[in-house]
């Protein structure tokens, strides 16, 4: 009762705040005029307020303990005019008036505040979410530390090109600074602990300032190629009061969203004359499609050429349901190829090149000499020094630097017009032979598959088909990927639609996965109850088991498989490497890699954050029941965990 | 006992499932087991042998020769690390490849119902 009379008193006073600014994609309003602070009421008996302040030697003004509105009720304008539903956060007093402002100011909607018990979850979140999304959400993290804790989750962002909008507090200007903490979580450069993997951020030091860089924040985030923006909300700037005539001047620019870049038309009228007189071209899709459509263009390119696809994964490029998706002929395709398109690639270099890991480096070519590349991407757009996550150089024949989403359409009819004015025999038949080795991928996949089919440890196949025996009755969406697991779901599951996978970390900073499905499930959930299933290592769940805490919390429902194979397996491959280089070997159990003694319970962990926990699963005929129950709880709307003892890959 | 190393080229390793007969020392698949576990040959083949995408290839039942076997481990063909004496005997190599040798036949996807399912 009391809850909803003050729920209504400040969506009153929210709205009176509100003037409707035309024409944009804006909920609330530029420059919402609230109306005056009450004034402080003036006390005619005596003792008067001053001689009472100067009795305790403080200035008459400091009397005045509270204000109707601030600095950072502004701020919350600001945010509710962008695209945001979500705000993540762990709690830090460097933003306790931002905070405020948004949950009762702002009513806690659009953005509705979620708490997250660790800074790496809130961005981290925030990364699975916009790739479900289709745009980002923002996430608020506490001065210096908090951005400390961030910066990873902001790093596999920035390598992956995914958009979120970062909100730090920071008391600027020292004579405002609380003696003590607020002095050690106050930074001259705020950014500068994540400058390098930020796509652009800033101090505004005023409440306009906030307003321009906010909105410009939010379009560069989402400006292709995207990436996470920072922005630094200073306490001062939260926590002044706002008076009437100060807000009057503010105005809040209006989002608007740009058309994203395209490829220049005669490059794409060359890269088209050269894919249609290759006889054996071949396309590469790495970080593409962003929708479905982009999903259907891809497919209609390959088909004008009778190309095959080599789908890399990192986003839902290519139907593994079509014939033309030869993800799993890579190395032979690249071998043969004469001409390659690709888009929006991650590591071309390492496309087109082998290192051997052994005592000295060398590289071999995978391809052809003398194959023409052609690269459709953003790349070069967003380059910065010292990370090397651009990787190694190579001059493609054809540079577009482009959206490839975005260019497909031209490239299509550019490959038309060429079609059109010549031969196209040589096209159909290799569709023949796509077709002849397409079939052969699910039989091989499954002959594979049976290996271990009833080994202990579980192998990651049979974890996989239990799991794909009940899946395949739901809506559902895969938000992990599977290099870790032989790429079973994408040889043995149909994978047909933009929204059932995601692709990985970007940056490989391991603690993405599990943060990364909640924020993905998030935005899942808002799309219409698909269920949603992470498959997760154990050394990455245990960077952020809690976040079944704030899944459950909040009712974001989804399975998480713990793939447990009681190590950090890949660091345990690397020490093993190093043993037999230096001749030595590994005969003791491996020291510092291994998950074991004890070994964890995972079900009783989830349990603890209430989620459903099951597991450990120990022999393959307890999955199918295991995961019906899993399933089962994800659709009544709970997170739900399975512990799987696996093999180690 | 004493094995002569037989320099093969990558062509004839590629060549080895072929082979049908295979020579070496007499190995004690028991052992093998044992190593094949200790010295981490499962980190990357499967502790059933079964192989896995980005780390190995399959080596139940392997169908190399023991020479291209024994090559295998101290001259890898590509990424795999180098296995010398010093880190596995000749002995051991050919108790790990009677292990692998005696690994159960892989089941017929076909006769496991899950595998059966209709992409
Ligand atoms: C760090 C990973 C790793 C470890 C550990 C490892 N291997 Fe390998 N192995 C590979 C890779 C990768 C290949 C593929 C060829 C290459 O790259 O050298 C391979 C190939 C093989 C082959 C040839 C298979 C074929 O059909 O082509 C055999 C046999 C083999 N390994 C046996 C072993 C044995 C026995 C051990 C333990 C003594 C072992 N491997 C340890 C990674 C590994
Ligand atoms: C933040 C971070 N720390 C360490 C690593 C190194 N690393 C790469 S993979 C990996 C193992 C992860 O363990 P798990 O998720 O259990 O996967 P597994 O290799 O066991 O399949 C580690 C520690 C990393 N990439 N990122
Ligand atoms: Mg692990």
């Amino acid at each position: 009762m009391a809850e909803s009379e003050s729920a209504a008193l400040h969506r009153r006073r929210f709205l009176k705040g509100m003037v409707v600014a035309g024409g944009a994609t804006v909920v609330a309003p530029a420059a919402a005029q609230a109306q005056a602070p009450e004034k402080p009421t003036g006390n005619t008996s005596p003792p008067t307020a001053a001689a009472r302040a100067s009795e305790r030697e403080h200035p008459p003004e400091a009397d005045r303990l509270t204000t109707e509105k601030t600095g950072s009720d502004f701020m919350v304008e600001v945010c509710k005019t962008l695209n945001l539903d979500y705000m993540a956060a762990c709690p830090g007093s460097t933003f306790r008036a931002l905070q405020e402002s948004f949950i009762n100011y702002g009513q806690n909607k659009r953005p509705e505040w979620l708490t997250c018990m660790h800074e790496e979850v809130s961005v981290g979140m925030a990364h699975g979410y916009a790739k479900v999304a289709g745009k980002p959400m923002a996430a608020m993290v506490h001065g210096t530390v908090g951005t400390q804790h961030a910066a990873m989750g902001i790093y596999n962002a920035f390598c992956d090109r995914v958009p979120i909008i970062i909100f730090t507090g920071n008391a600027g200007a020292l004579d405002e600074r609380r003696p003590g903490v607020e002095w050690v979580h106050s930074v001259q450069d705020a950014a500068s602990t994540v400058r390098d993997f930020v796509k652009w951020d800033d101090y505004p030091m005023s409440l306009q300032h906030f307003a321009e860089s906010t909105v410009r924040g939010y379009t560069l985030a989402c400006a292709q190629p995207p990436g996470p923006v920072f922005i630094t909300a200073d306490t001062k700037l939260q926590e002044e009061p706002l008076d009437e005539r100060e807000q009057r001047k503010l105005k809040i620019p209006l989002l608007v969203t740009a058309s994203q870049p395209a490829g220049d038309p005669n490059a794409l009228r060359e890269a088209a004359k050269m894919l249609v007189a290759a006889e054996a071209p071949v396309i590469i899709a790495d970080r593409y499609a962003r929708s479905q459509a982009a999903m259907d263009n891809l497919v209609r390119l390959a088909e004008l050429l009778q190309a095959p696809v080599i789908d890399n994964r990192s986003r839902m490029n290519m139907p593994n349901t079509h014939y033309l998706c030869q993800s799993e002929r890579a190395g032979g395709l690249i071998a043969q190829a004469d001409c390659i398109l690709s888009l929006e690639p991650v590591d071309l270099y390492g496309q087109l090149n082998v290192m051997r890991d052994q005592l000295e480096r060398t590289v071999s070519p995978k391809s052809k000499k003398g194959v023409k590349v052609i690269c459709i991407s953003t790349r070069d757009l967003l380059v910065h020094s010292n990370y090397q996550d651009f990787q190694r150089y190579v001059g493609a024949d054809i540079n577009i630097t482009a959206d490839a989403q975005t260019t497909l359409p031209s490239l299509i009819e550019a490959v038309q017009r060429e079609i059109a004015s010549g031969g196209k025999n040589a096209i159909a038949m290799r569709g023949e032979k796509m077709r002849e080795s397409y079939n052969g991928f699910a039989d091989r996949a499954r002959a594979e598959a049976a290996l271990a089919w009833d080994a202990t440890p579980i192998s990651s196949a049979r974890m996989y088909m239990e799991l794909w025996e009940h899946l395949r009755k739901e809506d559902w969406a895969l938000v992990s990927d599977s290099d870790f697991s032989s790429n079973w779901p994408h040889r043995l599951w149909p994978m047909e639609k933009h929204y059932r996978f995601i692709g990985g970390s970007g940056g490989y900073g391991v603690g993405y996965q599990p943060v990364a499905a909640l924020g993905a499930a998030l935005a899942h959930r808002d799309a219409g109850g698909r269920v949603v299933v992470s498959i997760t290592g154990d050394g990455e769940f245990n960077m952020a088991p809690h976040t079944l805490w704030t899944a459950a919390h909040h009712g974001i429902p989804y399975l998480t498989v713990i793939q447990n194979n009681r190590a950090y397996h890949q660091e345990v491959m690397h020490v093993q490497r190093m043993a037999n280089r230096h001749n030595r070997g590994l005969r003791n159990v491996p020291i510092g890699t291994m998950i074991d003694n004890p070994n964890i319970d995972y079900a009783r962990i989830a349990q603890g954050y209430g989620a459903v926990g099951i597991g450990p699963i120990n022999d393959p005929n307890d999955l199918s029941e295991a995961f019906r129950k899993g399933i089962a709880a994800v659709k009544a709307g709970q997170p739900a965990l399975i512990d799987v003892v696996m093999q180690p890959r | 006992m004493k094995h002569l190393i037989v320099a093969v080229t990558g062509v004839m390793l590629a060549a080895g499932p072929a082979w049908a007969q295979t020579s070496g020392p007499a190995g004690n698949a028991e052992n093998g087991k044992k190593l094949y576990a200790q010295v981490g040959c499962y980190q990357c083949h499967g502790l059933a042998g079964q192989g896995a995408r980005m780390t190995g290839p399959r080596v139940s039942r392997t169908e190399f020769p023991f020479d291209g076997f024994l090559y295998q481990l101290r001259h890898p063909a590509n990424q795999m690390p180098p296995y010398e004496a010093a880190v596995v005997s000749d002995q051991e190599a050919a108790d790990l490849y009677a292990y692998l040798r005696q690994m159960p036949a892989p089941r017929d996807p076909n006769g496991i119902p899950l595998l059966k399912t209709e992409r």
